[in-house]
């Protein structure tokens, strides 16, 4: 399944306001990078991961927390090898391999990895798109144009993937195998479906932009939207808690 | 009312043209169907209805598109975007929203109806459609036929004078068909809304529309009564469109000459046309 996508629910987190949400995966993200110390980042990461359960999102966020590991993996594997100070760690023939600096700030970035884009991907999971726009366009003045264009790229992401596997039916019904484990003649036989795909593609694009001006698109303005997005306590609450956590992430530092 | 005036249009880098001196007058609670085989230029025809053509593609166009008398080319392109809404071929790219709900919002706030009034309209469009269940859903996940529901209530909501809808039953089964039509019926005659509707199912046609409009080519073939327009049965043929076989009927007996009546468009007609000639034959 899409990783995503909107998870529709009621918990408080799906009921707070779009750009609370947003702005808390941000300030998450800042307390996870400004902390230094590797129990605290790993306890950022468990922390969301509760946070996410309370919103009925617990799979969701271990799904999403191993495929982040698997980037953390290879930052760390990375970071391991370059970082040189602190005593030496592994010596291979006389030569330094991993030094005790090495491996902890290995260890510090791939968790910091894991735990600041974790609740930038849980923020997708609790906030329908067209609200998040919306609720930018209204209170943060973000002009529509731009909010238009990025629910729509969002919307086509699922519409053309339909659309590569109609064509790719398309061509398996003249006996196109698909199913090859080479992976170059993989990409040969893909590789030319791009051309199609992309016409329609856009295609789809220009009937959609010739829809939404047949709608009045170029007549709207900041105040068109007709659902409010107010602030209410619990918006409060979220902010004063993070402000909370880069302070501390910040006195650990 | 629409009238169009020897209207040719050929796409950018075309050479022929999709649309080649078409004239006819669409009257206020007129219900018109338009077939034709594919490439005719049936949809060309419909985007011209409000100005879709030309505004928003290339090409060369001649004549005029009068909308109860203002020529679309002197106006922006949502300028009649209200008065004549339209449905288009493609469902799926034609939607601007991932919710239903926000998809028919999405017109009401561009034209800036008061907020109050909304919230009216879209409880009111969507018990009109009987589709209030559908408010919160994806539109991702609805049936074909949901799909053109919500596509017609997005643009009924801005409650047009004329309706233009291109093949909205395309990919829906015969029941599915029939619904959008009994609807469409329904809006024609209660609401006095003016329906044109690009249709490739002829005896749905025969049964609804009051005026058919048949295109070949980009040519005008035929304009009139389905009852009329249907007596064409050799150029039908020639076209690649099944005519009823109830029609097709009465035509063989027209033929033969032991049958004077008009062509029969339902089973009812037809078996009242057959007793007759049986009946002169005894
Ligand atoms: N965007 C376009 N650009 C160029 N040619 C087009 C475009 N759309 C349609 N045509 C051409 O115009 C003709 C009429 O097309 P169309 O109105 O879509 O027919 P129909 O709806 O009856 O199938 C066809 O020959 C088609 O290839
Ligand atoms: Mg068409």
């Amino acid at each position: 399944m899409n990783l995503l996508n909107y998870v529709p629910g009621d918990s408080f987190l799906h009921r707070l306001n779009p750009i609370t949400k947003l702005a808390a995966a941000f300030l998450y993200g800042i307390a996870c990078i400004l902390c230094g110390n590797i129990g605290m980042e790993a306890a950022f990461i468990v922390l969301m991961i509760v946070i996410s359960a309370s919103a009925g999102l617990a799979g969701r966020a271990l799904r999403l927390t191993r495929n982040l590991v698997i980037l953390g993996l290879f930052m760390f594997v990375l970071q391991l090898f370059f970082v040189r100070t602190g005593a030496p760690l592994v010596v291979v023939k006389g030569f330094v391999l991993i030094t005790t600096g090495g491996l902890r700030s290995a260890l510090l970035l791939s968790l910091r990895v894991v735990a600041t884009m974790l609740p930038l991907m849980i923020l997708f999971a609790i906030t329908p798109m067209n609200d998040l726009c919306n609720a930018l366009v209204k209170r943060a003045h973000l002009p529509y144009r731009y909010a238009f264009i990025i629910t729509t790229a969002f919307r086509f992401v699922p519409l053309f993937s339909t659309e590569f596997h109609e064509i790719q039916d398309a061509q398996r019904a003249r006996g196109v195998d698909f199913e090859t484990k080479n992976l170059i003649r993989k990409v040969q036989l893909v590789a030319p479906l791009c051309v199609p795909l992309l016409v329609s593609s856009l295609e789809k694009v220009n009937s959609s932009a010739i829809s939404a001006q047949m709608r009045g698109f170029e007549l709207r303005n900041r105040t068109s939207g007709y659902k409010e997005y107010p602030f209410h306590a619990g918006d409060a609450v979220v902010f004063a808690t993070l402000a909370g956590m880069i302070a501390v992430s910040a006195v650990l530092l | 009312m629409i009238t169009v005036k020897n209207v040719t249009f050929r796409y950018k880098g075309n050479e022929e043209t999709a649309l080649n001196e078409i004239s006819l007058t669409v009257v206020n609670h007129d219900f018109v169907g338009i077939i034709g085989t594919s490439g005719a230029g049936k949809s060309t025809l419909a985007m011209a209805l409000n100005g879709v053509i030309p505004h928003e593609f290339a090409g060369d166009f001649y004549g005029e598109v009068l909308i109860d008398d203002e020529d679309t080319v002197d106006h922006a392109a949502e300028y009649f975007g209200r008065k004549v809404g339209e449905v288009f071929q493609d469902i799926d790219s034609q939607m601007v929203a991932s919710v239903v709900e926000d998809e028919i919002l999405f017109g009401l706030e561009n034209f800036g109806i008061p907020h109050e009034e909304i919230g009216i309209r879209l409880e009111k469009v969507l018990r009109e459609l009987g589709i209030e269940d559908l408010r919160h859903r994806e539109i991702a996940s609805l049936s074909g036929g949901q799909k053109q529901k919500v596509a017609i209530a997005a643009i009924l909501a801005l409650e047009p004078e004329i309706l233009v809808l291109d093949e909205p039953t395309g990919e829906l089964d015969p029941e599915s068909s029939q619904e959008i039509f009994g609807l469409l019926k329904k809006l024609n005659e209660e609401k006095g809304i003016t329906v044109v509707i690009v249709e490739q199912k002829i005896k749905l046609l025969c049964e609804y529309v009051k005026h058919l409009v048949v295109l070949d080519r980009g040519k005008l073939q035929f304009d009139g009564v389905p009852r009329e327009v249907i007596t064409h049965i050799d150029t039908f043929k020639r076209l690649g469109i099944n005519v009823p076989p109830v029609a097709e009927l009465s035509a063989m007996f027209r033929a033969d000459g032991s049958y004077a009546g008009d062509v029969t468009l339902t089973v009812e007609e037809a078996e009242k046309m057959v007793r007759e000639v049986l009946h002169d034959s005894v």
